[in-house]
């Protein structure tokens, strides 16, 4: 049998009737479109969620007070400057670098006429390193302005922005906090995507000044701790939350009263998420390809009756069982793969523009669309089979009486 | 009329069709028939005569019953549906009274199809089946679609296809019950001139006048031979 001919033949066979062949397809084209889209969709927020985090380096993790994420600001279970002291101070933890606490609070702020309430950032000068912000004007906190507990702040672009306008020189300005005054130092700006809203929109202070100033009373919202060698911080992070368990005197069986989370940790997380969201809509694009290939056998149950005496015709002059077979299933996987093409290049196109409005990269998986385009031949085979078998095995004659 | 072997021998053919439980209908009601390499034979009758079955068996299309039917000499009676069809695209050429052509499809590639069956390659399938058109005078139509051609157009495109795979045999089952009698003797004299290059004919009709070009006149009643007369 020549299978340029079958194939050519069997488009042929479906041009004829473009309504009804894009109709059976359309199932088939939904499927498919469903899983590209979406398949495309999650690569492309892992990958963004991967570039942001690498961006910060992974040899970092952070504590957060809470036995969940919730509870981080309910300040029952607090972290303290024992803790914070006790880790710094346990000379068997040499992978740490360096770990810098945060304290926050959100305050009324007035500057130059303007009001406005915003989230205060209680820290030490390592910070710079793991938010990784960019000072624009000025310089960041200081370690000697920590020592010395001055009132001197920093701004975030945004903030800057809101109180003093663009492009003015801001430093020496001042800022008030609970009517305290405060004097402007420098100003960053983080270009993250899923960071900078809140780096940019927030201050920066010596942490013992919101302690001591602010807030009033010595609670930690965050430990940050950075390490030398992020390839065993699965081992520090062990060590020091064993260190915690036993300062905040927890049974064997209690639960943690704080989290430990480090940027694998994060990604690992989405990476699930992502999976779960992925298998889920190639669920139900499996519904739909399976609808998609009822509606393909439907049709292809009615070409066979419709073209009975064809097949007779065919038969007569030759044709073996093989050969109508093959018409018939070659016919109903041109229809899917067809559909299938469709779905991939709607997919792909729907994947872009999602892209281009939620600034994700714009990925196009390969062998997504290697085996969506297999996936729509094997339904077309499946579902074409039976039709084309019951085509095959005509007597010849009923075929040829068939009125 | 070469060899000893009769080309075609049906030797106590019966055929029945099952209809509901117990009940069967008999179409052939126990037919012996010998036909030899080069003849030109009618069979005719009324319609339930069994002269359609006797076609179909005779073409390979259908199996008997009961009894045997040797074609060159090889009993096909229990060939596979599979063996049959390779006997009718090698040794068969079909022309019916209607539904001939494939819908749709040009006259060329009408032509062309038995060759695709047989493997034959694209180039030296497009050049016979252009022969073969040239044959009935009607290559100018080849890249006509088949529903584009009057009855008698269509009448001699089927006779070239199945002329193409040269056959050793040409069954045309009322090939002119659908024309009218100018166009009728058109495709018989075809016909006739086919024979005469010695190939074996074998025509279904029930028209005397059409049944008058062959050389011997077979008539059925009841799925039984009832005359057998030279023409």
């Amino acid at each position: 049998m020549d299978y340029k001919e079958t194939i050519r033949e069997a488009a042929q066979a479906l041009r004829r009737n473009v309504l009804r062949t894009s109709l059976t397809m359309l199932g088939i084209i939904i499927g498919i479109t469903a899983v590209i889209l979406i398949y495309s969709i999650g690569q492309g927020a892992v990958r963004f969620i991967t570039d942001e985090l690498s961006s910060f380096g992974t040899d970092y993790f952070q504590i957060n007070p809470g036995s969940s994420q919730v509870s981080t600001f309910a300040g029952s279970e607090a972290l303290t400057f024992d803790d914070l002291d006790a880790i710094r101070n346990d000379s068997s933890l040499t992978n740490i670098n360096y770990v810098a606490p945060i304290a926050m609070a959100s305050e009324t702020i007035t500057a130059n006429g303007e009001e406005d309430e915003l989230l205060i950032y209680g820290i030490t000068h390592e910070i710079l390193d793991i938010l990784k912000p960019e000072v624009i004007e000025g310089e960041f906190i200081t370690e000697d302005q920590e020592i010395s507990s001055e009132r001197v702040a920093v701004l975030g672009a945004d903030v800057a922005e809101k109180f003093f306008g663009e492009d003015t020189a801001i430093v020496g300005e001042t800022i008030k906090i609970n009517n305290r005054t405060f004097r402007v130092t420098g100003v960053v700006e983080s270009s993250s995507v899923l960071a900078g809203g809140f780096i940019n929109n927030s201050l920066y202070i010596p942490i013992d000044v919101v302690i001591n100033q602010i807030i009033g009373e010595e609670r930690l919202q965050e430990i940050d701790i950075s390490v030398h060698d992020s390839n065993t911080i699965n081992q520090t992070i062990a060590d020091v939350e064993a260190l915690l368990r036993d300062r905040h005197n927890l049974d064997e069986d209690d639960e943690n009263d704080f989290q430990i989370q480090s940027a694998k940790d994060i990604l690992s997380t989405v990476e699930t998420i992502t999976s779960l969201l992925t298998a889920m809509i190639v669920a139900i694009s499996g519904i739909s390809l399976i609808v998609g290939g009822v509606g393909v056998m439907n049709i292809m149950l009615v070409s066979v009756t419709e073209r009975t005496r064809e097949i007779g015709l065919l038969k007569s002059i030759g044709a073996k069982e093989k050969d109508i077979l093959t018409q018939f299933l070659v016919e109903s996987m041109v229809m899917t793969l067809a559909g299938g093409v469709i779905g991939i290049i709607l997919g792909v196109a729907g994947a872009f523009f999602v892209s281009l409005a939620f600034k994700i990269p714009f990925v196009v998986s390969v062998p997504a669309i290697v085996i969506a385009a297999g996936v729509s031949i094997l339904v077309g085979i499946v579902f074409g089979l039976y039709p084309a078998r019951r085509a095959a095995r005509l007597s010849p004659i009923d075929a040829l009486r068939y009125e | 009329m070469a060899t000893n072997t009769p080309f075609i021998f049906l030797d106590h053919v019966t055929k029945k069709y099952h209809l509901t439980g117990q009940e069967y209908y008999q179409a052939l009601n126990g037919i012996t028939l010998t036909i030899h390499e080069g003849e030109f034979v009618t069979i005719m009758g009324p319609s339930g005569s069994g002269k359609s079955t006797t076609m179909h068996i005779i073409g390979a299309l259908d199996t008997p019953s009961s009894g045997k039917y040797s074609f060159k000499g090889k009993d096909i009676s229990l060939y596979t549906p599979d063996e049959l069809a390779e006997i009718r695209n090698k040794e068969i050429g079909f022309v019916f009274q209607s539904f001939n052509l494939l819908p749709r499809t040009t006259v060329l590639k009408n032509v062309e199809r038995p060759m695709v069956y047989a493997g034959v390659p694209q180039k030296e399938r497009t050049s016979r089946a252009l022969a073969a058109l040239e044959l009935v005078n009607i290559a100018d139509k080849a890249n006509n679609l088949s529903n584009q051609l009057s009855g008698g157009q269509i009448q001699r495109v089927a006779i070239a296809r199945a002329l193409v795979m040269n056959p050793s045999l040409i069954l045309a089952d009322e090939p002119t019950g659908n024309l009218d009698s100018q166009t009728s003797h058109e495709i018989m004299d075809f016909l006739k001139s086919i024979n005469e290059k010695g190939r074996t004919i074998v025509l279904i009709t029930h028209e005397a006048d059409i049944a008058r070009y062959a050389k011997r006149i077979i008539r059925l009643l009841d799925g039984k031979i009832i005359s057998d007369t030279k023409n």
